[in-house]
């Protein structure tokens, strides 16, 4: 069987506050479709590696490619290009507090890749239908549930057809009730072949879904490999031990 | 009867022109000062520090001077070195800088209300800050602005009154100069004020209709 191509590569990311490195040296890279998963203590440098990937946070040093390409983000024509093949949510969903769901959706569609009203509304109904919010896309973000907020963010990242998507905590922000209607549709688009970095504390659904997991302490990707390795027989004391205090909190929750 | 007969046809016609006068003053004053105000204010948050800290120094000066001297200076002053203003245009630029300096203090306020993970987001779409600034905070800041810009447009009602200290005779300067020919101080001046009354309360009620407008889940004022 012949690899999948590599989209996004990460080499040696770096990024320090004062002379605290909270992300130091951070390397991996990720295949068409893949699921890779960060785990590990809050803290640990997980958000920033997400948000040094999309720039948000501008690295102190390290490249990032995407489809072989190195970024080249202080150009801003390519980092806001870029940025449009990068899909983000967050922890808090971040949603547009003045405009209704199908506004959250269609915006950048609009502003952004210069769409046609009709057509994006077009899009972002479609994007909504996809997530279970048919029904809700004349609502405010105020007038949602947590878990709806956070499939609206999904729907908005997702209408701009990103080549990967940087999820950050998706969950962690949410009621253990609405937390599965949030994975089911993680789960979803995994299956439908979306390439996904996430972090997370769901550690079984971690160990479910992901191709690999990213074990990450003080800013250093400390162990990386395929669940049932990392479950059975991590290298590292540091990350059996975490994975077995993580196990005893959220084990039996999905 | 003869006090009657000497308000329609003296007080009524002459505050009525000054009413007008006072009308065109108001008006482009209040929206030039609101642009500037917008402006000035997102220099302020978003521009960078050089620029920022020049929308700073501008405030600081229209704020900090007394209006009456910024007239003053406008009318009386620059002609000094070349620039020509006549009363009506000295007072209007006069205002709208000065209500402007003031907007642009409450839509600091609303801009630095908006939460940093919407920008993020924006960003995360790929907005350009522009962009962002444009469609994601403006629309969320003016809403949070507009109760404190409402209530500069108040004031810059009232002291669109001092206009008539550079000889532009508005509604102020016409009850002055009513007055002083009748010595009826009293009188005319409880009409003045109370046509001022009127002029804050249609703005007020006009401002309430905008904000209701304007009103969104998630951003109504609850009353506890």
């Amino acid at each position: 069987m012949n690899e999948k191509k590599i989209i996004l590569q990460v080499e040696k990311l770096t990024k320090r506050y004062g002379n605290k490195d909270v992300l130091k040296d951070a390397s991996f890279s990720i295949r068409e479709g893949e699921l890779k998963i960060l785990i590990g203590p809050s803290g640990g440098g997980k958000s920033t590696l997400l948000q040094c990937i999309n720039f948000l946070v501008k690295p102190n040093a390290g490249r990032v490619f995407l489809d072989g390409r190195e970024v080249l983000y202080s150009r801003k024509r390519d980092l806001y290009s870029y940025r449009q093949k990068v899909g983000m949510i967050f922890q808090d969903f971040n949603l547009f507090d003045h405009l209704t769901a199908l506004g959250n959706v269609e915006i950048a569609l609009v502003r952004v890749k210069k769409m046609s009203r009709d057509e994006a509304r077009v899009r972002a109904s479609a994007e909504l239908d996809r997530v279970g919010l048919g029904e809700h896309v004349e609502k405010y973000p105020a007038q949602l549930s947590g878990g709806q907020k956070q499939r609206v963010s999904i729907a908005r990242a997702l209408a701009m057809d990103p080549e990967v998507m940087l999820l950050d905590e998706p969950t962690s922000a949410l009621d253990p009730e609405l937390i599965s209607e949030v994975l089911a549709v993680i789960r979803d688009l995994r299956s439908n072949g979306m390439t996904m970095i996430m972090s997370t504390h769901q550690i079984s659904f971690a160990g479910e879904m992901a191709d690999e997991i990213l074990f990450m302490e003080n800013g250093i990707i400390v162990e990386a490999g395929p669940p049932k390795k990392l479950f059975a027989q991590a290298e590292c004391q540091r990350t059996r031990e975490f994975f077995m205090k993580i196990a005893e909190i959220y084990g039996e929750s999905r | 009867m003869e006090e009657l007969f000497f308000l329609q046809n003296e007080v009524a016609p002459a505050l009525w022109k000054g009413l007008l006068v006072s009308c065109r003053l108001i008006v482009p004053s209040a929206l030039f000062g609101l642009v500037i105000g917008v402006f000035v204010g997102v220099l302020r948050v978003f521009g960078n520090p050089f620029v920022s800290a020049l929308a700073n120094t501008y405030v600081a000066l229209f704020r900090g001077f007394p209006l009456v001297v910024q007239l003053f200076i406008w009318y009386f002053g620059l002609p000094h070195i070349g620039i020509y203003f006549s009363p009506y245009g000295a007072s209007v630029i006069a205002f709208s800088l000065c209500s402007g300096a003031y907007h642009s203090e409450y839509v600091r306020g609303a801009l630095l209300s908006i939460k940093k993970g919407q920008m993020m987001a924006a960003q995360a779409l790929g907005f350009s800050k522009i962009q962002m600034i444009w469609s994601v905070v403006l629309p969320q800041a003016f809403r949070r602005a507009l109760p404190g810009c409402g209530n500069e447009i108040v004031y810059l009602i009232k002291y669109s009154s001092l206009a008539y200290m550079i000889t532009c005779i508005e509604l102020t300067g016409q009850g002055k100069i009513i007055a002083s020919e009748t010595f009826k101080y009293t009188e005319i001046f409880m009409i003045v004020g109370a046509v001022y009354l009127v002029l804050t309360s249609l703005a007020v009620w006009g401002l309430h209709h905008l904000e209701s407008r304007f009103r969104l889940p998630g951003f109504q004022h609850y009353g506890l």
